[in-house]
């Protein structure tokens, strides 16, 4: 304050404000009186001057042009991803919002991404297949069935082909060959047959009886069919061979139960025996050969006492077991649980 | 106090169901007493199951309720009828128990020997054959056979065995007929002549603990012998059968070779025991998981328990299978559990206790228990 007091001369704040007056009387000129003009600090542009766009000619949407007679095999030629011009159909796919439908054909990737077959119409096939059919021979009138196919060519070779736009047109998994025969089509006996199971394992299916041999171990298509028919060459040949060493099969070593060999038939002979006061010793083979149907009930047990391993122990089985055992041995029936 | 009374009982008997039948001899229950519970005189209780038999969370619950009630349950009543058509002059048959675990196989084990004894059967009962070739005492007394080369003696085992013979049987021993029939030279010293009576072969296993295997052994061929010559009828229960088809046992000899089951001197006389080959005879035996503790598949049927070797041992045997409760039983159980104060709260908890429990009986007995 003492500052001011000190400086201050009468008249000199008035000339100041008299040539900040000076100063700004260019802009009064141009604008109203009333307003103070604004200082513009950042100097924005009002307004930039529009551009005018110009218009270029489009032609009309090829789909729009064609005619409804025309080729569409020539078209659309081979597969190729959608495209929305091309496609004269009015396509609608993707996510719909609430209220809205579904995205049309342009500008639609949902489209691009599924793969389509406009190159696999109908009269296509037909042309292409009328095109082929110079190539190959006709087809014999006997194998007219399946089971005539099935009976004359027990034999199935699979393979696949592989097609490609690239610059090599080999595909490794071209070389894979499969075989597969029935099991009941080849021609075996009782133990070649039980031989050739153990030997092909787990390649035999025994719901479709099916025998499958899978070779994909050589480079060429050819040297992996070669060696299918090998493996089932070999199997085949080895299941009907007898080795020495194949009469030292135990019973644990069978591959089902039968009821004859095992000690379940002694037991029943035996104890038929007691029951008639009968005191004899049997061999083996006598026990082997030992006629069950003499013994009330007999056959019954035994085929309750087979199915139980060969079956499996079940509920089911076991009840059926009782059943058996329970009418053997004269017993009165089991009542159902209430 | 009388009103107090008055309202106890009313209470304890409003949802009164018969759960309880005053027919307590087995050999006269018929379907009519099924799904309920009789109750077994006390001297006979401690007679029959005194050294075993009854299953030990069963023993304890007995014990509470001061009373020990069975169930006429449909396992015990059908083997009872199929006894009571066989014709005893033909082979043994033998009955092989199965089910889940605490179904009650014990249980209807125990009920069969209440028969058994009601219809004058000598009872040979081996209560749990895992004891003897799966529980290893610190001191498990183990010795070499001095008979049979290879095998092994449990001799303590084999006397406790004994003794529970012995109670089972106290009535039937004093009879006459029970003679040795050929002599028995134990040591230079000791022979048991022929002629003599069984109890006097019984008592002298229990007293020379060191005989005792091959005095079971001895007994077991006797009683076939009596059994044959129609001297007396028996009655074999081996619960728990399957242990002596596992392939190990958990003794070890001294050598630390462990035992194989039919290494075991009391195996092969229980196997003999149970071959068919003799007459005027009944055999219950089970098929127990338990038994089997190496296996964990819960797999509980008899073949899969017995092994091949079992299977063909007993071949043929007539399966009884030991279920859960039905409906009824399970409705008697709990009313029974009611009557003795055990559960207690609304109804709707036995609706609760029957989901929870699966109607296992074990499983509701162990539930219960905190209730």
């Amino acid at each position: 304050m003492s500052l001011f007091i000190k400086h201050y001369r009468p008249g000199s704040i008035f000339k100041k404000q008299i040539l900040w007056r000076l100063n700004s009387s260019v802009a009064e000129n141009h604008e109203s009186e009333e307003e103070f003009r604004v200082l513009d600090i950042l100097k924005k542009r009002d307004k930039q001057q529009k551009r005018v766009a110009r218009r270029i000619d489009v032609p009309a949407d090829r789909a729009e042009k064609m005619s409804t007679d025309q080729n569409w095999g020539n078209v659309w030629p081979g597969p190729r991803s959608f495209h929305p011009s091309t496609v004269p159909l009015p396509i609608r796919q993707g996510f719909v919002p609430k209220g809205q439908v579904p995205p049309g054909k342009k500008a639609n990737a949902e489209l691009m991404k599924i793969p389509n077959f406009l190159h696999l119409t109908p009269p296509v096939i037909k042309t292409q297949c009328e095109a082929i059919k110079k190539f190959c021979t006709e087809w014999p009138k006997l194998l007219n069935s399946e089971e005539a196919i099935e009976k004359h060519y027990p034999v199935e070779v699979i393979t696949s082909d592989y097609c490609h736009a690239s610059p090599t047109i080999r595909n490794p998994l071209a070389r894979v060959v499969t075989l597969r025969v029935k099991l009941s089509t080849l021609n075996l006996d009782k133990h070649a047959k039980d031989k050739l199971l153990r030997l092909v394992g787990d390649h035999y299916d025994e719901k479709t009886d099916l025998i499958t041999l899978t070779a994909d171990r050589c480079p060429m298509r050819r040297q992996n069919l070669d060696y299918v028919n090998y493996l089932l060459t070999a199997c085949y040949h080895e299941a009907w061979t007898v080795e020495d060493w194949e009469k030292e099969k135990m019973e644990a070593d069978m591959e089902y139960y039968d009821w004859n060999n095992n000690q379940s038939k002694k037991n029943l002979v035996n104890w038929y025996h007691k029951c008639i006061n009968k005191d004899i010793a049997l061999s083996e083979d006598e026990y082997k050969s030992f006629d069950t149907s003499v013994i009330d009930h007999g056959e019954e047990y035994k085929l309750a006492v087979s199915s139980l391993f060969n079956d499996g122990e079940r509920e089911e089985t076991i009840n059926n077991y009782d059943t058996a055992v329970r009418k053997l041995l004269g017993l009165p029936e089991r009542k159902p649980i209430e | 106090m009388l009103s107090r009374n008055i309202r106890y009982a009313c209470r304890r008997y409003s949802h009164a169901v018969t759960f309880r039948t005053t027919e307590s001899s087995p050999t006269q229950q018929t379907d009519n007493q099924f799904g309920l519970f009789y109750t077994v005189n006390k001297d006979l209780c401690k007679q029959l199951y005194g050294h075993g038999g009854l299953p030990k969370s069963y023993m304890k619950q007995s014990k509470t309720f001061a009373e020990t009630a069975i169930m006429v349950r449909r396992p015990a009543l059908d083997i009872i009828n199929c006894i009571k058509a066989t014709d005893l002059n033909k082979p043994a048959i033998r009955y092989v128990l199965y089910g889940e675990d605490g179904t009650g196989k014990s249980m209807t084990i125990a009920h069969l020997l209440h028969y058994a004894f009601e219809e004058g059967y000598l009872i040979v009962h081996v209560p749990w054959v895992s004891d003897w070739l799966r529980r290893v005492l610190r001191h498990k007394e183990m010795a070499n056979s001095l008979t049979r080369e290879g095998l092994v003696d449990l001799p303590l085992d084999a006397a406790a065995w004994l003794l529970h013979f012995k109670t089972q049987n106290q009535h039937l021993l004093k009879s006459p007929e029970f003679i040795v029939s050929k002599e028995y030279v134990w040591s230079k010293r000791e022979k048991t002549e022929a002629g003599a009576p069984l109890h006097e072969l019984v008592e002298l296993g229990i007293a020379r603990v060191k005989y005792a295997c091959d005095v079971v052994d001895a007994i077991v061929n006797e009683v076939k012998l009596l059994s044959n010559s129609k001297k007396c009828k028996t009655f074999v229960a081996v619960d728990g059968y399957n242990g002596f088809f596992n392939p190990l046992t958990r003794l070890k000899t001294p050598t630390k070779k462990k035992v194989a089951p039919e290494e075991v001197t009391l195996t092969t006389s229980i196997l003999e025991l149970t071959k068919n080959d003799w007459t005027n005879a009944v055999m219950v035996l089970s098929a127990d998981s338990i038994a089997n503790p190496d296996d964990d598949t819960k797999n509980y049927l008899p073949q899969h328990l017995l092994y091949r070797k079992g299977f063909d041992h007993l071949d043929p045997f007539v399966p009884v299978k030991v279920d859960r409760y039905t409906d009824r039983e399970f409705l008697t159980c709990a009313n029974y559990y009611r009557d003795r104060l055990w559960i207690r709260g609304p109804l709707d908890m036995e609706t609760e206790l029957k989901l929870t429990s699966a109607c296992n009986p074990f499983k509701f007995m162990e539930q219960c228990a905190p209730l």
